[in-house]
């Protein structure tokens, strides 16, 4: 769901702006228009596709909306009671800050892995390359329930062959070790499972950035006596900076709303441990037909990541075209 | 892998029936339409439930009694049905006719989108219903769904084991189960992945039977509130009891997960497991790969600590309901008239399930595997109808929880069912 989304990513500068019209003169109305109504179309998509349902989550998290006033029709409107239920229980605080810290995790381990597998492929040989890139794509094309299939079973307790192959090397220790016993093991093979399947990804996103550093400046470098180190903070660095934010800023989105890895282990279990704010919406709001109850949670999870995601959303805003 | 496509279809559900619905103004009951007049019903069957020998007789019945009308037979999955009938009944024109897990049951009961059928219980045949599946359509003293069919667990096992080992009947009281735990490991015990019993931690079903059997229950009813009561003597002695057959069988099924995870049926059927608690139709399961195991295998009703007694068991089936948004709400009750009728009941339990509306079990008995059932069925039981269950099991059992943690050792006794029983009066505050 997340991690297969496609961006384009734009690898160079922008394409230089058409050249004005020869003559400076009045436009008149039509041909003032048409831009607005050639972009209408696209406008018009978007704010009923992606606006309107996003105004009618937050309306509906203003009201009571269980299975019967969905059959019956009925609008009833209830104020900040939902958000009252929700931020009354203590446990949604611990899922918040739970939350936090798994993505947290999650995207430092993804930005770090995939920049130094980008950082790797620059180095390789053509072929080796191709290979690397190759497993790299395999990785990102499958599909979700697919890979969440096959991780289950490596960390299954009595038949999975990560446990299997831990008691040849000799840690006897872990024959039957069950790796779901507790809230952070689970949610670190979770968390391991995502990683596998952001890298790529991100890792092409970084790999193209660096691709447009020019191997003459690398030389230049060298031939001034750069460490390596010095190369990467002055030549290639610069280079990769705003994609490595753009990959950052998307992760952080992405690995903070995943549900159905997360769903998928252990329902959010152990005892609740591995319980994250989406998993905690589907209980508390759709799993409960509490539809209202869901939308505050949902518009909660939203300020959440806008909190999360402030500074990037800064330096969008303050940036031109784009440059960060 | 099942749940969560469920959850996936179902988030995708919920999003369209929210969206669709917020604009809508107050419901249109529609009317019937007048007699005579060509109508459709439109009937919402679970995948696998009713035989299609049996549909097929039964509409072409239904038909012919009423002329002009005409029966739209949807087979639906079980994957996202709860989403899928919450959608369906908001909408306009719902099904007339829909089949309801029995502990789905109430959670829709309760918001008041059923059909009150309270008044037809005898024209329905209330008199030989199934008693787990009348509560599990009763709501605040009305019956919104009738039984449908019912299964229960109960001991699948291997003769050819159970004879080598010198067992000479299968066992009739907790006391000769333990016993014959006991026989079948001094036998096969010297091969490692010899399992007398394949038990997974979270076989809550098993649990509620072994509750049960000591005279307790998991909670209290007091009109349509529930309060847990895991906290008793009888249910921290059910649960000692399980924690017993962990010990004595030494299974090495996971503490932490159920029957389904890995599906308890594939290891059965690799034929190194002597026993497990499960459904009739497991054993085909257990048999796709190794049909040679088809004669070796029988069972027996789990037994009761009270000697040749069966120990009541959890049954799992489904109700019938009508939407009350149904514009043929008449012609619906008829329908299920005929399909509770004995004829049709009958084909049903010849087809290997607990009939919901007949009290005569006889059909199942040909085979070994189905008679235990029927057997254990007279003493079925189910989990309290109140709207807070489906979440429950659609999403974090206290129950499993509270085995995992007794049976790891993670948590004491007294600690692990005060724990779960906090977590269940939660749920059931909250869902309703």
């Amino acid at each position: 769901m997340t991690t297969t989304a496609h961006v384009t990513v734009p690898a160079g500068p922008p394409p230089p702006a058409p050249p004005r019209a020869g003559r400076p003169r009045r436009a008149d109305l039509g041909e003032r228009t048409i831009p607005y109504l050639l972009l209408a179309p696209a406008v018009i998509t978007m704010l009923v596709l992606l606006g309107w349902p996003a105004v009618q989550v937050v309306a509906i998290s203003f009201r009571r909306l269980d299975l019967g006033e969905l059959v019956r029709g009925e609008i009833v409107w209830i104020g900040l009671d939902n958000y009252r239920a929700a931020l009354s229980d203590p446990e949604v605080w611990t899922v918040v800050l739970r939350t936090v810290v798994f993505t947290a995790c999650v995207v430092a381990a993804t930005v770090l892995v995939a920049g130094l597998l980008a950082i790797l492929l620059r180095h390789l040989a053509p072929g080796v390359r191709v290979a690397v890139q190759t497993f790299l794509v395999l990785a990102w094309a499958t599909p979700i329930v697919a890979a969440t299939t096959v991780f289950q079973w490596i960390f299954d307790q009595q038949y999975g062959i990560l446990n299997k192959t831990l008691v040849k090397l000799g840690f006897d220790g872990f024959a039957g070790y069950s790796w779901f016993s507790s809230g952070p093991s689970t949610l670190t093979v979770i968390g391991l499972m995502i990683v596998w399947q952001a890298v790529p990804f991100v890792c092409f996103t970084i790999y193209a950035g660096l691709l447009t550093a020019p191997r003459e400046l690398y030389e230049a470098a060298a031939m001034d006596g750069a460490s390596p180190w010095q190369a990467f903070t002055t030549v290639s660095w610069p280079s990769i900076r705003p994609l490595v934010m753009l990959a950052t800023f998307l992760s952080v989105i992405w690995d903070f709303k995943v549900f159905a890895q997360v769903w998928a282990f252990r329902q959010g279990g152990p005892d609740g441990e591995s319980t994250t704010l989406p998993v905690l919406l589907y209980l508390k709001g759709i799993a409960s037909r509490h539809f209202g109850l869901a939308s505050a949670i949902a518009v909660l999870m939203i300020l959440v990541l806008l909190v999360l995601t402030a500074r990037y959303l800064q330096l969008l805003l303050r940036s031109k075209e784009g440059d960060l | 892998m099942k749940r969560w496509t469920k959850v996936m279809t179902g988030a995708a559900a919920i999003a369209l029936a929210t969206a669709g619905c917020a604009g809508s103004g107050g419901t249109d009951s529609g009317g019937d339409a007048a007699a005579g007049e060509d109508r459709t019903l439109t009937v919402w069957l679970m995948d696998g439930s009713a035989p299609e020998t049996l549909t097929d007789a039964l509409h072409e019945e239904f038909e012919q009694a009423n002329d002009g009308v005409t029966v739209k037979y949807e087979i639906q999955p079980w994957n996202g049905i709860q989403d899928k009938l919450t959608t369906a009944l908001a909408s306009q024109n719902p099904p007339d006719v829909i089949e309801l897990g029995n502990t789905q049951a109430p959670a829709f009961a309760a918001e008041g989108v059923l059909t009150d059928l309270s008044g037809d219980v005898d024209a329905l045949h209330g008199d030989q219903w199934l008693d787990s599946l009348k509560a599990s359509g009763e709501w605040d003293g009305k019956q919104f769904s009738t039984p449908f069919y019912a299964a229960n667990r109960e001991i699948i096992y291997r003769t050819d084991m159970f004879e080598q080992a010198g067992i000479a009947a299968p066992p009739t009281s907790r006391e000769e189960w333990l016993d014959a735990i006991t026989k079948l490991e001094a036998k096969f015990g010297s091969d490692p992945q010899f399992q007398s019993l394949y038990l997974p931690g979270q076989n809550w079903y098993a649990l509620l039977s072994f509750i049960w059997d000591e005279g307790g229950d998991i909670a209290t009813k007091d009109g349509t509130n529930f309060s847990a009561a895991l906290t008793t003597p009888e249910a921290k002695a059910g649960l000692e009891f399980y924690k017993q057959l962990v010990d004595a069988s030494g299974t090495t099924a996971p503490k932490d997960n159920d029957e389904q995870n890995p599906v308890q049926a594939g290891i059965f059927g690799q034929g190194k497991v002597a026993m497990m608690i499960g459904l009739p139709w497991e054993v085909a399961t257990a048999t796709e790969d190794a049909p040679d195991l088809k004669d070796k295998i029988s069972g027996f009703p789990i037994p009761s600590k009270n000697a040749g007694e069966t120990a009541p068991v959890f049954q799992g089936g489904s109700n019938l309901a009508i939407p009350v948004n149904s514009a043929n709400a008449d012609l619906a009750k008829d329908y299920l008239k005929l399909l509770l009728s004995e004829k049709y009941q009958t084909m049903l339990a010849e087809a290997g399930m607990v009939p919901g509306a007949s009290t005569d079990l006889s059909p199942l008995e040909a085979d070994p595997v189905s008679k235990a059932m029927a057997e254990a069925a007279k003493n079925g039981r189910s989990v309290p109808a109140t709207p807070a269950w489906a979440t429950i099991e659609a999403g974090q059992n206290p129950l499993k929880d509270m085995l995992t943690a007794y049976l790891t050792g993670a948590k004491s006794l007294d600690q692990a069912t005060a724990d779960a029983n906090t977590a269940l009066d939660e749920a059931f505050s909250s869902g309703a």
